[in-house]
């Protein structure tokens, strides 16, 4: 799982040579065994190195406090996200529904690795979700379309259908 | 101990049980007082009581009706009382909806079905302290005779139907009275779901009704609905006989399943067993082959269905069509859709008051529908679907949950809440159905739906008899068990088709409710068989 996401980022970055990944201890946690110095381990860890080295800092966040956000993101799809409990699902989603409100990305205004590995993570809730549902989570869904269509970062994941038109009238059902 | 102690303590015992003594006394006198007190109140209550009751023939518990006299008296009904009749001196039969006394007044809401309207009682030159204590004593739900002037008021009245005239009571007698004890408030029973919460105050669960049915449906909310669903029945009647239709009736005891033997109630027969009819299909086409080009039938349907669902019911009753067609089955389309909305807009133009009665305790949008009829074809509502992220093969039914779906998608897309679905996939219909001549694999068959809820399930039929053993056999149907009714084929059949709607469904469904045991006055499911 964290394997894909990893060259699919690759090929977003438009990295030329994929890396070699292995994985460690029952999680599965990707390994990046790198020729000069000690391996990566970890999704996050990995990723920002991949993007240092495609020579994009900017996705990790222009300024310290939307560096600090993005950081806060990554550590919550991997604390939170992955791995979670049916329970949790709808308060995770009712979380981020509100913090969206007012975003049109997670962190602030530009496109940055947040939003991509918070994609990654959390396709496979919004993929099973009624319609009825995503229009419960208006704002998750608004981004999730919106980041799905961004260039270049899908690539393995399938579509998810979203209804430009409302079909549940606000507050029944 | 010296003398003086021994004296001292003496005068010290002697004190203490003067002081027992004091105490003793004290506590008597004060026993006594309160029983002078109360004697006291007593003597007074029996002097009011004996006070002179100057209008005791004006109030009291009339003996039990047992057609003793013909009173040539006439009985406004509280729907009528408006201010037209102001300043007139009526009687009204009603029942207690509440009674509250305040001071020297006491002032009744009475109820007739769905309308209500405020009465005073007030001591004075006409009514004694004795009637008004009378009136308030009376138990809710009681049915009283009440001899009133009608006044108009200022001030409307909004918690009553009747809002624009009070009635001041001359005399009142009780014709029934009832218990005490009501195993539920008729007020917590109309109380709107969500306002019940809000307020903490309480509202009646669905088995509470039921299980006490009869006062249940006192309540104006129920008389509306009852109303509106005689009012399906009429129009469905009305409609057709204007289209030229006769009305059968059918048996509903017979001697083999007509929808498969699953779902059927086996009742002894003499010496045998028969079946509880689970659909009057065989005998509406049979009347068919007897010539009578278009039947239409309401029964009940007997469904041995173990499903515990909100629009589910084990009996209920079933409005069924069928007719003799020309060429081509859209011909029987037409005319039931068009049945459909001449029943709409009958419920439409001559039921709001019923209408906005429901809505008061369960709102929802208002009906809508389009003229013609939207009809759309399966394989249409299976790309819109599809379009919206569903993942269903072409020719798989409809799960409930796709139904809904679809409902909303088509409304939303055209803005109607019923239609008609046109050339199901053949092999989810029953064996009867007429399969499409261009496409083997879909059926000239449709289903009508209302809020996204299936209402009605039709099809052209088979009207040849090797066809239908074909496909009899293809079903592995016993052939033996329905001889009677491919027989019926065999000597000249019209080409025909028809379909039935659920009287209640088709209810709960029009005013937006939530469930159909709602809209059946004594329901029948798995677990409910009495009242």
């Amino acid at each position: 799982m964290a394997l894909r996401e990893l060259s699919s980022l690759e090929k977003f970055l438009g990295l030329k040579k994929p890396n070699k990944y292995s994985t460690q201890g029952g999680q599965k946690v990707p390994v990046l065994q790198n020729s000069n110095g000690p391996a990566l381990i970890g999704l996050v860890t990995i990723a920002s190195h991949l993007i240092r080295e495609a020579k994009r800092p900017e996705l990790l966040g222009d300024s310290a406090e939307q560096r600090a956000v993005v950081q806060q993101w990554l550590e919550h799809r991997i604390t939170r996200l992955d791995n979670c409990s049916k329970e949790e699902i709808n308060i995770i989603l009712k979380d981020l529904n509100r913090y969206l409100e007012d975003k049109v990305y997670l962190a602030g205004n530009v496109f940055t690795l947040a939003d991509i590995l918070m994609y990654y993570g959390i396709h496979h809730i919004v993929v099973e979700l009624a319609v009825q549902e995503k229009e419960r989570y208006l704002n998750v869904t608004r981004w999730f379309d919106h980041i799905q269509h961004y260039p270049g970062v899908r690539h393995h994941l399938p579509p998810v259908v979203v209804l430009r038109n409302r079909i549940y009238p606000s507050g029944r059902h | 101990m010296t003398k003086e102690n021994v004296q001292g303590a003496a005068e010290e015992e002697q004190q203490a049980q003067s002081k027992k003594g004091l105490k003793k006394q004290q506590k008597e006198a004060e026993k006594a007082a309160k029983k002078a007190e109360k004697q006291a109140k007593l003597a007074a209550e029996q002097q009011e009581a004996d006070e002179d009751d100057f209008a005791k023939d004006r109030y009291g518990i009339c003996p039990m009706v047992q057609s003793q006299q013909k009173l040539d008296r006439a009985l406004v009904r509280v729907q009528d009382l408006t201010p037209e009749k102001a300043e007139q001196q009526i009687w009204v039969r009603a029942r207690i909806h509440t009674s509250r006394a305040k001071g020297k007044q006491c002032f009744l809401v009475l109820r007739h079905q769905q309308f209500t309207v405020q009465a005073l009682l007030a001591v004075g030159e006409r009514a004694s302290k004795q009637m008004v204590k009378f009136a308030a004593n009376l138990t809710k739900e009681s049915i009283i005779d009440v001899e009133a002037v009608v006044k108009k008021v200022e001030q409307k009245i909004e918690s009553c139907s009747q809002q624009d005239v009070e009635l001041h009571v001359e005399r009142i007698f009780v014709i029934s009275q009832s218990e005490a004890r009501l195993p539920l408030q008729l007020e917590d029973a109309v109380r709107p779901e969500g306002e019940g919460d809000e307020e903490g105050r309480a509202t009646v669960n669905q088995d509470t009704r039921l299980d006490n049915r009869v006062i249940d449906l006192r309540t104006t909310t129920s008389q509306a609905i009852f109303r509106l669903q005689s009012g399906v029945c009429q129009l469905f009647r009305d409609t057709l006989i204007n289209k030229g239709f006769v009305e059968i009736q059918t048996p509903k005891i017979i001697s083999a399943a007509s929808e498969g033997g699953a779902n059927v109630f086996t009742v002894s027969y003499f010496k045998t067993s028969a079946y509880l009819a689970q659909s009057p299909q065989l005998y509406k086409q049979m009347c068919i082959c007897a010539d009578f080009d278009k039947v239409f039938c309401v029964g009940p349907v007997f469904r041995a269905e173990d499903s515990n669902t909100h629009r589910h019911l084990t009996e209920f009753v079933g409005l069924d069509i069928e007719m003799a067609f020309n060429y081509h089955y859209h011909e029987v389309i037409d005319s039931i859709t068009d049945t459909m909305v001449q029943i709409f807009k009958g419920l439409r133009d001559r039921f709001q008051t019923e209408i906005q009665t429901v809505n008061k305790q369960y709102p929802s949008e208002p009906f809508k529908f389009l003229e013609p009829t939207l009809r759309l074809e399966y394989k249409e509502a299976v790309a819109m679907l599809k379009a919206a992220g569903v993942e269903m093969g072409d020719e798989e039914d409809l799960s409930t949950p796709n139904e809904k779906l679809l409902g909303r998608l088509v409304k939303e897309k055209y803005d109607t809440d019923f239609y008609v679905l046109d050339k199901y996939p053949l092999a989810v219909r029953p064996f009867y159905t007429m399969p499409d001549p261009n496409n083997p694999k879909y059926s000239n068959s449709y289903d009508m739906f209302m809020r996204g809820e299936e209402i009605l399930s039709g099809a052209q039929r088979v009207h040849d008899a090797q066809l239908l053993t074909e496909r009899a056999m293809h079903h592995n149907i016993d052939l033996e068990k329905i001889k009677a009714y491919i027989d019926s084929f065999r000597y000249g059949a019209p080409p025909h088709a028809g379909g039935g709607i659920g009287l209640e469904r088709v209810t709960m469904l029009y005013l937006g409710l939530h469930n159909v045991r709602q809209t059946s006055m004594f329901p029948r499911d798995p677990k409910r068989l009495t009242p």
